[in-house]
């Protein structure tokens, strides 16, 4: 599923899209984001994400019995995920369109 | 037994800032025994290094902290780059060395010489009244080694001038014993000052005053930096212009020992630059939540 493009993916709404369904550790994001989403995040990339998306309140951490502390979205990380998939869909249908309309090109 | 994240990757997380580490090292340890430390983890992990020092998340933001380390640390910075400017002085200035024909040269001496004053008084200006507070702290609280340090602010130098004294009395004519003489007293003088500096920057850690002393003496040594760093950027143009236009200034015409100069010059003045801004941001700084 990677390809080329994979290096310009958004890892903050990976790691966002990631954490939507249920909190998860460092190692559970990586994996999801690999399985589901084709794109490998390294360790320095995703605790870059996770800081910083801690810092503005978009996900808070959970207490933790082991160090693999996990992490779940806010409701101002779900807002904030909305408002930017809505607006990845648009794009995504604009040019899922304009690939059909000029390369008759009809999904996979 | 879970492996370790491999000595590579170990060594690029002690590149992060202490703050980081602390919040999340642990974690990120774990992950890296979970999920391997190839190369390729061990790259992303010393670049994403920089970030985390230059703009470090506001939730790992301690102030105080910050604005002691920034003035712990351009206080070490800013003493070298002074004694450098002083060789450079008595290099270039005090033996009239000039360049005909490129008031360059003049130019960057005047320059050198106002932004050095404005340095020297925004440091002391800044400096004094933090050093007064922690002389306080120590003596209330009977840190008989904390004084220790912060007195070497004092007693260093002018045990350095007592020295240059003695030795200009026994030694009569310090130009006939060659450039040795001059070098010698040069190492020993930056000794003196990273002595001098380093003994406030560590009684600093370790008392950890606060309060209003701390956010002044941020913004001053903030300003001394900026002036010094452009001091030191006019000295080094004109060193070079000395190097281009002249046959020979000072007796020490060599364009490697320049070439040394300039490099020590970017790179300390860089330092104290970089954690000034830090100081600087950390004292204007919203509170973090």
């Amino acid at each position: 599923m990677a390809n080329r493009l994979d290096r310009w993916a958004d890892p903050p709404l990976l790691v966002l899209a990631s954490l939507a369904d249920e909190p998860k550790h460092g190692y559970a994001i990586i994996r999801d984001v690999s399985e589901t989403m084709g794109v490998r995040l390294t360790a320095g990339t995703l605790y870059a994400v996770i800081a910083r998306l801690e810092a503005v309140g978009l996900i808070e951490p959970l207490a933790s019995a082991d160090r693999r502390r996990p992490y779940q979205i806010t409701a101002a990380g779900r807002a904030a995920l909305a408002e930017q998939s809505a607006r990845m869909g648009q794009v995504a249908s604009l040019a899922q369109a304009r690939l059909g309309e000029r390369y008759g090109w009809a999904g996979t | 037994m879970p492996a370790g994240p491999g000595p590579l990757a170990s060594l690029a997380l002690m590149l992060y800032p202490p703050a980081w580490r602390e919040r999340y090292g642990d974690e990120v340890r774990a992950l890296l025994e979970e999920a391997g430390s190839g190369p390729a983890t061990v790259a992303s992990l010393a670049v994403r290094a920089v970030p985390a020092w230059v703009n470090p998340p506001r939730h790992l933001h301690d102030r105080e902290s910050r604005m002691r380390a920034s003035v712990g640390t351009v206080l070490v910075a800013w003493s070298v780059l002074t004694g450098v400017g002083a060789v450079f002085v008595q290099l270039t200035q005090l033996q009239g060395f000039r360049a005909p024909g490129h008031p360059l040269v003049q130019w960057c001496y005047l320059v050198f010489d106002a932004a050095l004053a404005i340095s020297v008084l925004t440091a002391a200006a800044g400096g004094v009244p933090l050093w007064l507070q922690m002389i306080r702290i120590a003596r209330a609280q009977r840190r008989r080694r904390e004084l220790a340090w912060l007195w070497m602010a004092v007693l260093v130098p002018a045990g350095y001038l007592a020295l240059a004294l003695i030795a200009m009395t026994v030694v009569h004519d310090p130009e006939a014993s060659g450039s040795w003489w001059f070098a010698g007293f040069a190492i020993l003088g930056f000794g003196a000052a990273g002595l001098a500096s380093a003994g406030p920057a560590v009684a600093l850690k370790r008392l950890a005053p606060g309060g209003p002393a701390v956010a002044v003496a941020a913004a001053a040594a903030g300003l001394a930096a900026a002036t010094v760093a452009l001091a030191g950027l006019a000295s080094a143009i004109a060193a070079a212009g000395l190097c281009l236009w002249t046959t020979s200034f000072a007796g020490y015409h060599h364009a490697d020992l320049a070439w040394v100069y300039l490099l020590i010059v970017v790179a300390i003045a860089a330092t104290a630059t970089i954690s000034a801004g830090r100081g600087i941001r950390a004292t204007f700084a919203i509170p973090a939540r």
